[in-house]
């Protein structure tokens, strides 16, 4: 096992018992003082801790907002009381029982192990149309989830009794299985967060554009998380049901789902901490609203407080009371696993070609038989006036728009129908004209996650704080990436392209927005980049002195047409570029 | 055939008033991305609005959707300058949750304000008198639903097509950096699309309240469901999507109670509605009017 794997675990496991182990000092400071009532309240928060910390591996990681992971808490719950149940009055209440399961009886562990088995059973098929599916349609298909087990689990009566629930499940007495499962619940979510799965789910959150565009499979990232976090729900679900002997649908609401999300956003979703914190501090606010309700006689007083603390979260702190701190990140910038050694610049051969491209868009022809060739090492320059095509070619050659007509290839490697992320992981690494950073990520994180990609799939990458020092971001590498300014981001996106170890390196408009010294600047970093990396690059920019300073070889796209092409000097002197893109001098 | 056309005219009354909602909630959407989960509430404050009228002052039908519309208009703007307006900026996420929390804190209010249980007030005396056409036997309440949601449909039309704010609405629908540099007020625009959206959804308060005369904490959140739905399943953003979804949801709740075997598959019907809709989304995520919104990359 790596050094960085054991880091991983070390991190996760510190993180979750820290976490758990002030959870229980606060538990036996309150029910010492308190009836038995109070020990059920802790029993609670506690299977709340593991149905949040499941809700955190999807909602917090992939910022995917789920109504539905209730339903599989539903589902594991009731499996659970359907495998636990004594065979005698299992007869007696279900006497219709289908697949046998009239006969089954496990005891508490054989259960839980079931009942998440089930759970993961039905998540891992809801997740491939979840993990599908963009924009608003996976919050509202996990909304239909959530209502159909709910309508199921009410009228399949020979499985589930129907609306009235099941009783009589043997009890699980004693706080101390819980802890262990709340345990296991937290590690879990540590673990994902800390895993590269884990960490490219999170750069889709920052970005859906950006992370396919550095060789993130964004179905990848989100079924893996999707499917981690059903299975820590499963295990809440199922907890919550062993620890009260009774299961009924209203343990399981679209009301009760909102009380978890609420615990997932107050603390901050971002991060398992957060989510702890929230846990806690909702179901004490909730505990203490509900007394003064009694004490008042006002009914469902403590309705008033999650509406209230939710809003208020949301108007004032949206990324939750902790944002991004975080016990796991504190560790993870503090014990550090040293950079691999960088592998020798491979000798790169495959010229990158698109030829005889045409775009449509409508009626619009944005691209007309267009195309570019680069060629190992050599740095190309692509310019024109506005509107024409260089962001579409570029967009064309990276996946993120499809070509009416035409091909793309990076040596014999037709690119022409990649998805952005094979592009991307077959040595095409691009930055974007309007900065698509992972703002709530740290500079380092930024260049780490494109590192993680190239070590998994090409050939490794060269140290990240290498990196960090060349673009001049060592001092500001553990601040949030959002917060620096546009130069440094500027010079951050094209060091996080560089982490992926690219064959070529795309730069939209790299110099946009800066001043001439660092524009200056810009072309020495990029020239000092490429050669690094052995990369060629492909550069868009309006900056004619940029441009030509910094290409071997320059191309003029007008109207979606190549104009001209040459070195920058025969570029400069033919007229019909200076009356197309300077307007006639003459 | 008789069974078709009672269908039909129910699915009509109901998909019309889902798509007085849906057009609300779209039209929000359209103006700042955000998906209003506090919309069905504006439902909750006229009936709430009707009751006390009624238990207070006394009331009459005849001038008690006035008061109706009115409340939902007003509560729907109090909603964005109280809360929306401070988040329009952030990302989708805080906005529903937002909405959410709204939602929340208006069942709260309403149960410790009043009562968690239903409060009923005067019923209109006509509403469920029947015509007879031939074999089929038509509600006048089915009546009065088809012809005042046709009606405000078409106002919505004409609004949106002809008038100075409707234009101003599009336009920042489709492209708001845009709009705003034509000159288009942010505030107001938005503003407006609140206050509309809290017509049409007191229009459709009027049009549920004279078939339920009663007034319940969380009356709005089934409404509000289907109207989300219906609107998500139209293509968010999409006018003439919000319609045809609502009438569509309409129908197939419809159809499927009318037509589904009986026993106990008809208690599935909402299963059966929601797998259907689950369904619809893997197909087509996008809606059945796709809304291409301008992205730069």
């Amino acid at each position: 096992m790596n050094r960085s794997v054991t880091l991983r675990i070390g991190r996760s496991l510190a993180t979750s018992a820290a976490l758990l182990a002030v959870i229980g000092v606060l538990a036996v400071i309150y029910t010492s003082t308190g009836g038995a009532s109070r020990h059920s309240l802790v029993d609670e928060m506690l299977v709340n801790l593991m149905l949040v910390a499941g809700m955190q591996i999807f909602v917090g990681n992939t910022g995917v907002l789920s109504f539905g992971h209730l339903a599989f808490a539903q589902i594991a719950g009731y499996s659970a009381a359907i495998a636990a149940l004594p065979l005698a009055s299992k007869a007696k209440v279900l006497p219709g029982l289908p697949f046998g399961l009239g006969d089954v009886h496990l005891g508490a562990l054989g259960a839980v192990i079931a009942a998440v088995v089930v759970a993961l059973v039905v998540g891992a098929v809801v997740g491939v149309v979840v993990a599908r599916a963009h924009g608003l349609a996976p919050t509202m298909i996990t909304l239909a989830v959530l209502v159909v087990v709910e309508q199921v689990v009410k009228n399949w009566k020979e499985l589930t009794r129907g609306a009235g629930g099941l009783s009589g499940v043997p009890v699980v007495h004693g706080s101390g299985w819980l802890y262990v499962a709340a345990f296991v619940a937290l590690l879990v979510a540590c673990l994902f967060h800390e895993s590269r799965i884990g960490r490219f789910a999170v750069a889709t959150r920052e970005d859906e554009l950006a992370a396919p565009a550095l060789g993130i499979r964004l179905f990848s990232a989100r079924y893996s998380a999707w499917v981690v976090s059903i299975a820590v729900v499963g295990l809440g679900g199922a907890m919550l049901v062993l620890s009260l002997g009774s299961v009924n649908p209203k343990q399981f609401t679209l009301d009760r789902s909102i009380l978890v999300i609420a615990m997932l956003v107050l603390g901050g979703m971002r991060t398992v901490t957060g989510a702890a914190v929230g846990t806690v501090l909702i179901t004490a606010g909730n505990e203490l609203f509900r007394q003064l309700g009694d004490r008042w006689k006002i009914e469902r007083f403590s309705d008033l407080f999650l509406g209230g603390v939710l809003l208020a979260v949301m108007l004032l702190r949206p990324g939750g009371l902790l944002g991004d701190r975080d016990l796991l990140g504190y560790l993870r910038r503090r014990f550090r696993a040293p950079d691999r050694p960088a592998p020798p610049v491979p000798e790169r051969s495959a010229a990158l070609v698109a030829a005889d491209i045409v775009v449509n868009f409508g009626g619009f022809r944005a691209l007309d038989d267009a195309g570019i060739r680069v060629r190992p090492g050599e740095v190309v320059g692509l310019i024109g006036p506005n509107g024409a095509g260089k962001t579409t070619l570029f967009n064309v050659v990276t996946g993120l728009v499809d070509e009416t007509s035409g091909s793309v290839h990076l040596g014999d490697q037709d690119l022409s129908d990649a998805m952005p992320y094979q592009v991307a992981r077959a040595g095409l690494a691009r930055t974007f004209q309007n900065l698509r950073l992972f703002k709530n990520l740290t500079v380092r994180e930024n260049v780490e996650l494109t590192s993680l990609v190239a070590w998994r799939h090409r050939t490794g990458s060269l140290p990240v704080n290498e990196l960090l020092a060349d673009a001049g971001l060592t001092a500001v590498a553990d601040r949030a990436a959002g917060t620096l300014d546009y130069g440094n981001q500027r010079r951050l996106e094209l060091a996080r392209a560089a982490a992926l170890s690219p064959a070529y390196l795309l730069l939209d408009e790299p110099t946009s927005g800066m001043s001439d010294a660092e524009s200056q600047a810009m072309v020495e970093q990029v020239r000092a980049v490429a050669a690094k990396v052995g990369a060629g690059v492909l550069v868009i920019d309006h900056d004619l002195g940029f441009i030509t300073r910094i290409s071997d070889h320059m191309v003029v796209l007008a109207e979606g047409r190549i104009l001209a092409e040459g070195t920058p000097a025969e570029v400069r002197a033919n007229p019909a570029v200076a009356e197309a893109y300077l307007g006639s001098q003459a | 055939m008789t069974q078709l056309i009672q269908n039909l005219v129910d699915s009509l009354g109901l998909g019309g008033t889902y798509a007085l909602l849906a057009l609300g909630i779209s039209l929000i959407f359209g103006v700042m991305h955000l998906v209003n989960f506090a919309h069905g509430e504006l439902i909750t404050v006229g009936a709430y609005t009707a009751y006390f009228l009624f238990s207070t002052v006394g009331g009459s039908w005849w001038w008690m959707p006035v008061a109706i519309i009115a409340s939902c208009v007003l509560a729907s703007v109090l909603t964005e300058r109280i809360a929306f307006r401070w988040v329009r900026t952030a990302n989708p996420f805080t906005m529903l949750l937002t909405s959410f929390a709204l939602e929340r804190l208006s069942h709260a209010l309403w149960q410790i304000g009043v009562s968690p249980k239903a409060k009923a007030f005067p019923k209109v005396s006509w509403a469920f008198d029947t015509y007879q056409f031939g074999d089929v036997r038509i509600e006048k309440m089915d009546l009065v639903t088809i012809f005042v949601t046709a009606l405000a449909l078409v106002v919505t039309a004409l609004v949106f097509k002809r008038t100075l704010f409707g234009i101003a609405v599009r336009g920042a629908a489709e492209d708001f950096d845009a709009a705003r540099l034509m000159g288009v007020k942010a505030n107001r625009v938005i503003l407006g699309a609140f206050a509309y959206a809290g017509l049409l959804a007191g229009v459709a308060a009027v049009l549920i309240l004279m078939r339920t005369p009663s007034a319940k904490p969380d009356m709005g959140s089934a409404w509000l469901l289907a109207a989300v739905i219906a609107a998500v399943i139209g293509g968010m953003g999409s006018f003439t999507g919000a319609v045809a979804g609502g009438v569509a949801l309409g129908m197939l709740q419809t159809f499927l109670q009318s037509y589904l075997p009986e026993g106990t598959l008809s208690y599935l019907n909402d299963a059966f509605v929601f797998g259907v809709i689950a369904v619809f989304f893997v197909i087509r995520p996008q809606g059945l009017f796709d809304v291409t919104h301008a992205e730069r990359v």
